[in-house]
């Protein structure tokens, strides 16, 4: 069932693809015999056949998740969205503290050593990371904000 | 003759320099770290790396080294868990797991762990030496090919990738297949014209290798372990002070010899990598030696086996993406991609206009395999206490790296919620028995598959017989047939004989 329920959603992305692989895409002039609409025109014939063979002939595969298993990859999925979103304003380091001891946590992890490792992450990873190897990572809206700061007094103090 | 030595002359002269000469040993190291790490592959470990490894700015030939240590490191390291914890780090050191853990739990830890150090070595050395002997002889070749021949080659790669990747056909087809259309994303490179863009200037370029890499195989491995969390922990036998001994490797040195054969040439294969090889060698080695019924006991051979074939085969498969720019593994799809990104063309003139980076690497796997048994046999403790590092710190850790990785390259967060997205989409795919592996082989051959084709009709003025026209492609599509059909036919062939079986009995 999951397998039909899954294929029949790529079968609309892939019919989508497909339509404008027929009508969108056009070359307002070209020499050669293949332009750029022949070759998606030909997977997307290939990838319906498939998903169409598919739908016909499933595997029989079941999810046998528990309710509970769900509920743990949900939240570690809305974890990360919520990491990526606040991997700039917070910066690394306390995007990454915060992550990390709630990942760890969510895992199973006591609570005392999940922060302990939180903040390992967080504080070794920058040091590792932009202090050792000289990679670019976001310093975060807060810290910009106290470091602009402290530059126009230290601007104001020399004039 | 004179050209592999001078060309190994080159590469031992690249490898040996002591920044890249280090680069193969953190390579190796971290690499069978990972490859110890219960769940983490060698795809995993070096998706997880390569943007890491591309932020820090190496020239591409130390790049490459550090990327094809880590590769071979983890399929080194893969044996750890699959000998002390049954859990196999990835499908190519499933097979281990069947005597290796036997031989563990009856005590026998540290003799399997060496001796399996010792199959890993020959297998490894083995493949790099019958490596630098074809290659150069298969690029001279390969120059020779024409956009038509490009094509038949491509197909005999899906062909094959087809029928032994996976366990649907149909479903590896489709990833292939899946992959090949996320290559069409982006401005057309021959007429300009943009396709499926759909006005977002950020995808215009094509969408990201480095971020389809790490959400495929990063991300959805972080899902997959969240998943696996909650179904108990795991258990690591000791390791103890047992050794190999000369009795075992005279006993299983027939097998080790063989199965470093049949693992080359398949990992030659296109598409098919370690999983595959290991899995005929242990197959093979079972049906000639197994006359006592000690196979999936404990038996020394069983497990010298699979992880000679599995290491000779992460070898073999770096000959096509060096001579043909057609990756033989999944892992070596994403060096390729890494490649292609320092903007060097992997393929047949790879060899003669960047001698630094193809011959430094065959110099580097030398190294790298004498340098992985030096540390595998008097650090095998150090890597088994890897494994008790509980599950709830590593998973956090994969999205750390991965998102400093993609972070650094890209700079970008909205890649930072692709990620995420790819990642649920691969974890959906794995679940439902994809692997994962076509699609990005589909990817990184996307580009080249349209091209050769595009330019092969632009030669014969649109007539679609001039991919027919040469014996090579005929060949080349004879061979595809040919692979897709062995198997259907050897499984056809089995079961009439165990029909046959059970009508005389």
């Amino acid at each position: 069932m999951a397998d039909r329920i899954f294929a029949a959603v790529l079968l609309a992305v892939t019919i989508g693809y497909a339509v404008i692989a027929f009508t969108v895409i056009r070359a307002p002039f070209q020499y050669d015999p293949l332009g750029p609409e022949s070759w998606p025109r030909i997977l997307s014939i290939v990838a319906i056949l498939c998903l169409l063979y598919i739908l016909w002939k499933p595997d029989a595969i079941g999810f046998d998740m528990t309710r509970q298993v769900w509920f743990r990859l949900g939240a570690a999925v809305v974890l990360l969205l919520a990491y990526s979103d606040l991997y700039e304003p917070l910066g690394f380091i306390l995007s990454t503290i915060l992550f990390a001891t709630i990942m760890a946590l969510m895992l199973g992890a006591p609570r005392l050593r999940a922060v302990g490792f939180g903040i390992a992450a967080g504080v070794f990873g920058w040091l590792l990371c932009v202090t050792l190897m000289d990679l670019n990572l976001p310093e975060g809206a807060l810290y910009e904000a106290v470091d602009d700061s402290f530059q126009q007094t230290e601007e104001e103090g020399a004039s | 003759m004179d050209a592999v030595l001078s060309g190994l002359a080159t590469g031992f002269s690249v490898a040996l320099d002591p920044f890249n000469l280090m680069l193969v040993l953190v390579g190796c190291f971290v690499g069978t770290l990972i490859g110890a790490l219960p769940g983490l592959g060698p795809i995993n470990g070096v998706a997880i790396l390569l943007p890491i490894a591309y932020g820090l700015g190496f020239q591409p030939e130390a790049a490459l080294i550090l990327l094809a240590g880590i590769y071979y490191g983890a399929e080194y390291g893969g044996r750890i868990s699959s000998i002390l914890l049954n859990v196999p780090g990835d499908a190519g050191a499933v097979m281990t797991t069947l005597d290796g853990n036997p031989l563990a739990r009856a005590g026998q830890a540290g003799r399997a762990l060496s001796l399996s150090a010792v199959a890993s070595f020959v297998g490894g050395t083995f493949a790099v030496i019958l490596m630098s002997l074809f290659a150069p002889a298969l690029a001279g070749f390969a120059v020779t090919f024409g956009p038509a021949d490009y094509v038949a080659l491509m197909v005999f790669a899906f062909a094959s990738l087809a029928s032994l990747v996976g366990k649907s056909t149909v479903k590896t087809l489709l990833g292939a297949t899946i992959g090949l259309m996320l290559a069409t994303i982006g401005i057309d490179a021959n007429t300009g014209v943009p396709r499926y863009t759909f006005g977002i200037p950020d995808i215009l370029a094509g969408i990201d290798f480095l971020i389809v890499v790490v959400g495929l195989f990063g991300m959805a491995e972080l899902l997959t372990l969240v998943e696996q969390q909650a179904r108990g922990t795991l258990k690591s036998l000791p390791v103890d002070r047992s050794f190999v001994t000369m009795a075992d490797l005279a006993k299983s040195k027939w097998t080790i010899a063989r199965s470093s054969v049949i693992g080359f040439f398949i990992g030659i294969l296109p598409g098919t990598g370690a999983s595959v090889a290991s899995a005929v060698a242990y197959g093979t080695e079972k049906r000639i030696s197994d006359t006592e019924g000690t196979f999936g006991k404990g038996d020394v051979r069983g497990l010298a086996a699979p992880e000679a074939a599995n290491n000779a085969a992460a070898g073999g498969s770096m000959v096509p993406m060096l001579t043909l720019g057609i990756p033989g593994s999944g892992t070596t799809a994403i060096l390729l991609g890494a490649l292609l990104m320092f903007n060097i063309q992997p393929g047949p003139t790879m060899f003669t206009q960047r001698p630094e980076v193809a011959w430094g690497l065959v110099a580097s796997m030398y190294i790298g395999n004498v340098a992985l048994l030096v540390i595998n046999l008097p650090l095998v403790g150090l890597f088994a206490r890897m494994l008790t590092i509980p599950q709830h710190y590593l998973t956090p850790l994969i999205a750390v790296l991965a998102f400093i990785g993609i972070y650094t390259i890209v700079g970008n967060p909205h890649d930072l919620f692709m990620i995420t997205m790819l990642g649920v989409f691969g974890w959906f795919l794995r679940k439902l028995d994809f692997s994962l592996a076509p699609i990005i082989l589909g990817f990184v051959l996307g580009g080249l598959f349209e091209d050769n084709l595009r330019r092969a009709l632009s030669i014969s003025g649109g007539d679609w017989s001039i991919l027919v026209s040469n014996w090579k492609s005929i060949l080349l599509y004879v061979l595809a047939l040919f692979v897709v059909v062995l198997p259907i036919w050897l499984a056809r062939r089995a079961r009439g004989n165990a029909m046959q079986d059970a009508e005389s009995h």
